[in-house]
């Protein structure tokens, strides 16, 4: 990815995630995080992640966004009213924003030498086939057992969501 | 089994041109982009008339008639009626989303078919996670429905979105497991790869390759491709006696034209999706016999692939004009108590079958 095409699609994603938050309608903030969505996806394969890009649009537009857009349908709207946040919550938001932006500033100028000679990802190193050798290998590195622990837990999620709206049998 | 072509005209012609800074891609690329515009176009409109046609028949009538001979311009008629027709927008509409809304099925629809093989070497792109990007191209469209419905300020809009998103999140999940089934018994996710791992006879295609599996996924992808499609009879979007027209109630002119380009651009992606995976994509049906074959091949495998995605179409075509319409609530039983469970043991099987080798030589 050249220099000029990341500054684009930089420039792109941060007015988007702007857009996301400064949104005064609930629908058009979920738009814009599509946009950063994308524009995220759109970094990963700049750097040849293609496996991550794709995972990238699949969770987070097909997924997330989809549930978060059907909550917004669900509620009931708004009207043109204008939520105004009070000025406590306003000042406790940009506190803990700097506060993550100072964190992940200090991070990165401390490693700064770790960049330095940080280029592309090798060829193939992000793609489907090492990717999936990586999450599902039981050897040095391979990341089988996280996985599976990962596998139980959304399991878990999965019969919790089930046992929380299912009906009572004398319900029918 | 050497026959396929491996020259294609147009491209290796702008190649040849010797364009400086790689500007033959780009050419390609936009000369590509241009044909699937064209297909989707072209296809859609020719389709609205064949369906018309399909249902008169089935029903025994006689279809559109006057413009044309046998009403074949009916739809060119219909669509230059859309172009000039007026755009209303409703009160208290949100416009920026009512004019996004229509654009996203659309483009889901162009996002697939840019990856479909239609020959050996006629695809706009093969990435080599060709599976997991059709997947995640489906969720684009679901939002297209689901924020359209939203910003037309109407309760049957937004009952027909949120019907829709419903049924699209569910079947969506039935078509991604049938399609990693495809994945895990052909070892690959790249499509043009895929159709190559069908080379062979008839018996090589995904469809019988593996024993009753294949047939069964065939059929498993159909059923809930046609649910994804938000087509007849799980037309529960929109679904005319109940809330109007659904989602695309308060559309007009263009905005309506859109959705409906969509809804049979993505016929064309899902019958383009189920011929690649299943059916050979463009390889022809060849015999084993070798003078027969040799005669097969010498057809372009472009004309195959449009048979078998032709054949398909008139498939689903025949499913929305036969079948009764199931109820919201039967549809996501049959999804949730029915198919996927089904989907998920037909994954297991094909993880044992391909472990096991009982895979067609």
């Amino acid at each position: 990815m050249s220099d000029a095409a990341f500054a684009l699609t930089a420039f792109f994603m941060v007015a988007a995630a702007l857009w996301a938050v400064t949104a005064n309608n609930v629908l058009h903030a979920a738009l814009g995080l599509i946009a950063a969505f994308f524009a995220t996806a759109v970094l990963y394969l700049g750097l040849r992640a293609e496996f991550l890009a794709v995972a990238q649009v699949l969770v987070y537009i097909g997924g997330v966004v989809v549930f978060v857009v059907f909550t917004i349908l669900l509620t009931s709207r708004l009207g043109d009213e204008i939520l105004r946040p009070s000025l406590w919550r306003v000042l406790l938001g940009v506190l803990f924003a700097g506060a993550f932006f100072a964190l992940g500033a200090l991070m990165l100028s401390r490693a700064g030498d770790l960049l330095e000679g940080a280029g592309l990802a090798p060829e193939e190193y992000g793609s489907l086939m090492a990717v999936g050798n990586k999450l599902l290998g039981m050897g040095e590195g391979g990341l089988l057992l996280p996985f599976e622990v990962v596998s139980v837990l959304l399991l878990a999620c999965v019969i919790g969501a089930i046992a929380v709206a299912r009906k009572p049998e004398d319900d029918e | 089994m050497d026959y396929i072509q491996t020259t294609n005209f147009i491209g290796d012609w702008v190649r040849g041109l010797g364009l400086p800074w790689g500007l033959d891609r780009a050419v390609n690329g936009i000369l590509g982009a241009l044909t699937i515009a064209g297909v989707v176009m072209a296809g859609a409109t020719l389709l609205v008339w064949v369906e018309r046609k399909v249902s008169a028949l089935i029903q025994s009538r006689l279809g559109p008639m006057r413009v044309g001979p046998w009403g074949i311009l009916q739809s060119v008629a219909d669509i230059l009626k859309l172009l000039v027709k007026e755009i209303l927008v409703p009160n208290g509409a949100d416009r920026l989303v009512y004019f996004l809304a229509p654009m996203l099925p659309l483009t889901a629809a162009f996002m697939v078919l840019a990856v479909i093989p239609f020959g050996p070497t006629l695809q706009v792109a093969n990435p080599d996670l060709g599976v997991p990007y059709l997947i995640a191209m489906g969720g684009i469209g679901v939002l297209g429905i689901l924020i359209g419905g939203w910003a037309s300020n109407n309760k049957f809009s937004l009952l027909g979105s949120l019907r829709s998103g419903a049924q699209m999140v569910s079947y969506e999940i039935s078509v991604a497991v049938i399609l990693l089934f495809i994945t895990l018994v052909s070892g690959t996710t790249d499509l043009r790869t895929l159709v190559l791992t069908q080379q062979g006879t008839v018996l090589d295609w995904w469809v019988f390759k593996v024993p009753g599996l294949g047939l069964a996924a065939f059929v498993l992808y159909l059923i809930s491709s046609t649910a994804e499609l938000n087509r007849a009879p799980f037309d529960i979007a929109e679904a005319e006696q109940e809330i109007a027209a659904g989602y695309h109630t308060e559309y007009s002119g263009m905005g309506f034209a859109m959705f409906f380009l969509a809804e049979y651009g993505n016929l064309i992606a899902s019958a383009g999706v189920a011929a690649t995976c299943f059916l050979g994509g463009f390889l022809p049906p060849a015999i084993g016999v070798p003078a027969v074959d040799r005669a097969l091949f010498a057809v372009p495998g472009l004309v195959w692939f449009a048979l078998k995605v032709a054949a398909l179409i008139l498939g689903y075509m025949w499913f929305r004009w036969t079948f009764p319409r199931p109820r919201v609530d039967q549809l996501m039983a049959l999804e949730w108590k029915f198919l996927l469970p089904v989907n998920l043991g037909l994954l297991s099987l094909g993880a044992l079958f391909t472990a096991m080798g009982w895979v067609l030589p």
